[in-house]
């Protein structure tokens, strides 16, 4: 078992009133699945994803990821345990301006005090791999934004994670170029990644092969 | 409307105490430092304002050839009698004094006091204001005497003193009663009584003068007065250039004539100018600070302001799409700026006082109170509020206000790249600036160190020296000379001298002497000085040849010269001096050198070793102090009991003491209060750098706050964040460094040229100061970017 969710909850206090984000969530993830969360806007669908991927925090519960029980983790442990198993690749691809294709995908590399030498055939490998090679000296600017999100999805790749876990990767995107990153993401599911994606449309979700659907912050 | 602004304005402050503090203490430091020194310019610049008909105020200077025949604030008596005597439609009134030092006496107090003998034309001259007696009839009887009323104060603990009398000793040792028949009110500063830092609180007329034979004003060799004229309406000094040329060429001697020229100086340009500037160039240069600082701290407050902006980017938007014209938004920063501007202003204006005390330290005297200015002088703090105000806040309010609503609702922070270059470059002079005040503090240090460190031919260790009374007879010396060897019998005094001078850059009389063989064209100007025959001993100055004043035969022809007297009169070694005959121009009597000594610094490091001529004090009959050697021990016990010896020997006079590194202290006092001064700068500057960097660095996050995150998400640990943002400090602190080096190279280059005797500047002072402001700064970069990366990751994410 990749991940383990327990009667998750997670509130914000607003003038004295708790407002619950998360209640009550949960469900395992096994390795090489592919899920698909969904639900209107504001049923904590992104909240639920920046949990699992350890980007925020939640107030009850227990969450076990790879047998390390998260809430027990301090900080630092927890970003040692993202930084190794998990991907992000996001909405808005969150690319750094200032840095080339090439830059950006070194970047993660760079973190993991990886030598030069290895760092470029990783880099190498990657640009291979998404057919991506003739662009490597462009800034993001200069890309559309599918050649972007694919960027964005091979930096996610680079260091070899266990999960991918994708936040509307397709929502800035035409449809063709959203086909284009969903193939792509079963493509990598077929290969044994496991991948939550948070999505909006049900076309995507198909791609999937489990859903999870929220409402108010509850799984339904 | 301007309510509705103020309000609004207010609230957001209020809203962002963090900012609103930063600003004000640095606006605050600002003002405050430039509100006193605002305050000791204009005090400065009315020394000598207030009195009356200053615009026709002179004091009469010397000008010699040789600077060593004489300093140039006295000059000869007679010329300025002449002058209203034969040309009364030039010059209207004259005063002159001589300045002594002796002992007041009143029942139990007994101290040395300021004593300023002078023509009765005092009060009348300059007037000053008499609170109790006549100012047209102080000085009609002999044995008169107008104190201050802070004199009155300290002997009588009141000033009605008219009718009391104080005795007053002379040079015999004779005391004399005086009536005191005018209280001064207290005198501002001014260069009638006060000079060169001596404070004068005694005035006595000149017929008073033949009981301490001095003030000898019709004297025409004797250049020691202090003489001031008051020039008719419309009459210029250079009117005055001829009769003073005709007066020196009918009474005065061929060496007087041909070396001395006088000039009277204005009195209100006088106390600026004297000592080459120095006072003018302490105020440029205090000027100059103030203004760097007050820059500083508006820089700080336009790159605080903007760096903050991002927080206000959504009320922008909003007021904006709501309707408000830029205009109005323009209004409201200004609004703001002004109020916070005030906050500062009103502080700094509190804290004058408290300021104030800290200030006086610095500058060495004291400042004037609030309550002393000028009645409209209120209306300063208001003018510097909303000019600072509109300064600063005028280039934010206009970035902010043009903002374009639909990207600050956004959020998104358009800050152009030259925008962040223009304020790098701000913090990267701040940072020059700070670096260079530091380091030169670090190297006037050094050289103050080395006043007090530096061999100075003698061994100021364990030396104490202590003002005699006066008795300048035969008899007077010779119980003098009894004393002294009282002295020399305590366990607790090694050696004990009696001297006129003591090394404090003060002597006696100038030689122009040169060798009887030779002409009297090949003449030395040197200093001379009369000491005992302990003296040597005493102060541990070695004796390079023949030998010192026998005991108890006074020689009047037989000197002692130093080592650069010898070079100086051409003598091949100290040996082949000794015997020789040197001639003193105007003097019949051969002199005899029969001793030569090693050189001492006898003046501030300032001044080269002049050639030194001294003379046996039996025979000169002149004495000032006593210098006792102490024994190493317990200092305290050993003092206590020479007071207890002198009190029995000399019961009529105060025994005060000073050690000699007091001594020394006294010659460097400009240089003390510039290691002050250099050092406040210091922390002003590095305050001010510290929050400039603060609000660079902030804006800095801001704008890469998007950038943290991903980088987090990506792997990034929170010292690959803060390295990210100090490497980008680095730079500019690189560059501020590579300017600093050698500009405080040369300003310190510049300042070490006025000694002859200086350290050379290492490269110490440099690396500690690099190391304290970029330590500190990146210290700060590092704790403030240590935050932000400490946020949670996805709130970084969010703020797109």
């Amino acid at each position: 078992m990749l991940l383990q969710l327990n009667n998750i909850f997670k509130w914000v206090k607003t003038g004295g009133q708790q407002t619950f984000l998360l209640k009550d969530i949960n469900f395992n993830v096994e390795e090489g699945e592919f899920i698909s969360i969904m639900g209107p806007s504001g049923s904590g669908k992104t909240t639920l994803l920046n949990v699992i991927g350890m980007l925020d925090g939640f107030n009850e519960g227990e969450y076990n990821f790879m047998d390390e029980s998260v809430h027990d983790l301090k900080e630092k442990h927890r970003a040692d345990l993202y930084k190794r198993y998990i991907g992000f690749v996001f909405q808005s691809y969150h690319l750094l301006d200032e840095l080339t294709v090439q830059e950006n995908l070194e970047m993660p590399l760079l973190y993991k005090k990886l030598k030069g030498s290895e760092r470029k055939a990783m880099v190498a490998d990657m640009l291979d791999r998404f057919n991506i090679v003739g662009k490597k000296d462009l800034f993001p600017t200069q890309l559309s934004g599918g050649q972007q999100q694919l960027v964005g999805i091979a930096r996610a790749l680079i260091s070899n994670p266990k999960l991918i876990l994708a936040d509307e990767p397709t929502g800035n995107l035409n449809s063709s170029q959203g086909e284009e990153i969903m193939g792509i993401f079963k493509e990598l599911n077929e290969e044994g990644v496991t991948i939550i994606q948070v999505t909006h449309s049900e076309k995507n979700a198909e791609y999937g092969t489990r859903t999870i659907n929220l409402l108010d912050g509850r799984m339904v | 409307m301007l309510k509705n602004y103020l309000k609004i304005a207010w609230r957001s402050l209020r809203k962002r105490p963090l900012y609103a503090c930063i600003n004000i203490l640095g606006l605050f430091a600002g003002i405050a430092f430039v509100l006193l020194i605002g305050a000791y310019v204009w005090q400065e610049y009315h020394v000598n304002r207030s009195l009356k008909n200053a615009d026709n105020q002179y004091i009469l200077t010397s000008k010699w050839t040789d600077q060593n025949m004489g300093p140039d604030f006295v000059s000869l008596g007679p010329p300025a009698a002449i002058l209203k005597e034969t040309y009364p439609h030039l010059v209207a009134n004259y005063y002159r004094w001589d300045g002594i030092r002796s002992v007041v006496v009143k029942e139990n107090t007994k101290l040395r006091e300021g004593i300023q003998i002078g023509d009765p034309s005092l009060l009348d001259q300059f007037g000053f204001e008499l609170l109790q007696g006549d100012a047209s009839t102080v000085f009609n009887e002999p044995f008169s005497l107008v104190i201050t009323e802070e004199k009155a104060i300290k002997y009588f603990g009141k000033v009605q003193v008219v009718g009391e009398t104080v005795a007053i000793e002379n040079f015999s040792g004779a005391l004399q009663d005086f009536k005191i028949t005018g209280v001064l009110a207290d005198l501002n500063e001014n260069s009638i009584s006060y000079i060169n830092d001596a404070y004068n609180g005694f005035f006595i007329a000149k017929n008073s003068s033949q009981f301490f034979d001095r003030a000898d004003f019709d004297n025409w060799e004797l250049p020691i007065f202090l003489s001031y004229v008051e020039l008719q309406p419309s009459v210029t000094p250079k009117d005055l250039e001829q009769p003073l040329r005709n007066i020196l060429n009918d009474h005065a001697s061929e060496g007087t004539r041909n070396n001395l020229t006088i000039v009277p100086v204005k009195l209100t340009d006088y106390y600026l100018n004297k000592n080459s500037g120095l006072v003018k160039r302490m105020l440029y240069t205090l000027g100059f600070i103030g203004l760097f600082i007050i820059g500083m701290a508006i820089i700080n407050f336009i790159n605080i302001a903007v760096s903050f902006s991002s927080d206000r980017m959504r009320e922008i938007g909003i007021r904006k799409v709501l309707g408000g014209k830029k205009k109005q938004l323009v209004f409201q920063f200004l609004a703001e700026s002004i109020i916070l501007v005030s906050i500062a202003t009103f502080l700094a204006v509190g804290a004058y006082p408290f300021l104030g005390g800290l200030f006086e330290q610095v500058i060495g005297k004291e400042i004037i109170p609030l309550s002393a200015f000028p009645g409209y002088f209120i209306a300063i703090p208001f003018f510097i509020a909303l000019t600072i105000g509109l300064v600063a806040g005028v280039y934010p309010a206009f970035i902010l206000s043009a903002l374009q609503p639909i990207q600050s609702l956004k959020g998104k922070l358009q800050i152009s790249s030259k925008t962040i270059f223009v304020r790098k470059l701000l913090v990267g002079f701040q940072f020059t600036l700070a670096l260079v005040v530091l380091i030169a503090a670090f190297l006037i240090t050094k050289q103050i160190d080395f006043f007090f460190e530096k061999d100075l031919g003698y061994q100021k260790e364990y030396l104490v020296s202590a003002a005699t009374p006066r008795d300048w007879t035969e008899d007077g010396v010779k119980k003098m000379i009894t004393i002294r060897n009282e002295f020399e019998t305590l366990p607790e005094v090694s050696n004990a001298s009696l001297s006129y001078e003591i090394p404090n850059g003060n002597n006696g009389f100038q030689l122009q002497l040169y060798r009887s063989d030779a002409s009297s064209e090949s003449k030395v100007v040197s200093q001379g000085m009369m000491i005992d025959e302990n003296y040597l001993d005493t102060y541990q100055i070695p004796l390079l040849a023949g030998a010192v004043f026998e005991k108890g035969v006074p020689n009047a022809d037989a000197v002692l010269i130093n080592e650069q007297a010898v070079k100086s009169l051409g003598f091949e070694s100290p040996e082949m001096a000794i015997g020789k005959q040197l001639k003193n121009v105007n003097q019949e009597e051969p002199l005899t050198v029969v001793g030569v000594i090693g050189n001492i610094h006898f003046e501030s490091l300032h001044t080269p070793i002049k050639p030194q001529v001294y003379v046996d004090v039996k025979a000169a009959l002149y004495y000032r102090y006593f210098t006792f050697k102490l024994r190493p021990g317990n200092m305290q016990g050993q003092l206590a009991m020479i007071k207890s010896k002198w009190q029995e020997l000399m019961p009529n006079a105060p025994f005060k003491f000073d050690f000699f590194d007091e001594t020394l202290a006294t010659l460097y006092t400009n240089e003390l209060q510039l290691r002050k001064a250099s050092y406040s700068a210091s922390v002003l500057a590095f305050i001010i750098v510290l929050l400039g960097v603060f609000g660079l660095v902030s804006l800095s996050i801001q704008k890469r706050i998007k950038e943290i995150g991903v980088r987090k998400v990506l792997g990034a640990s929170k010292r690959n964040i803060s390295q990210l943002f100090v490497k980008e400090f680095a730079v500019v602190m690189v560059f501020a460094i590579v300017f600093a080096i050698p500009l405080s190279y040369y300003i310190i280059t510049l300042w070490l040229q006025n000694y002859v005797y200086k350290i050379t500047i290492g490269f110490s002072a440099f690396f500690w100061g690099i190391l304290i402001v970029a330590g500190t700064s990146l210290m700060l970069i590092f704790i403030q970017t240590l935050k932000a990366s400490n946020n949670k990751v996805i709130d970084n994410l969010k703020t797109e």
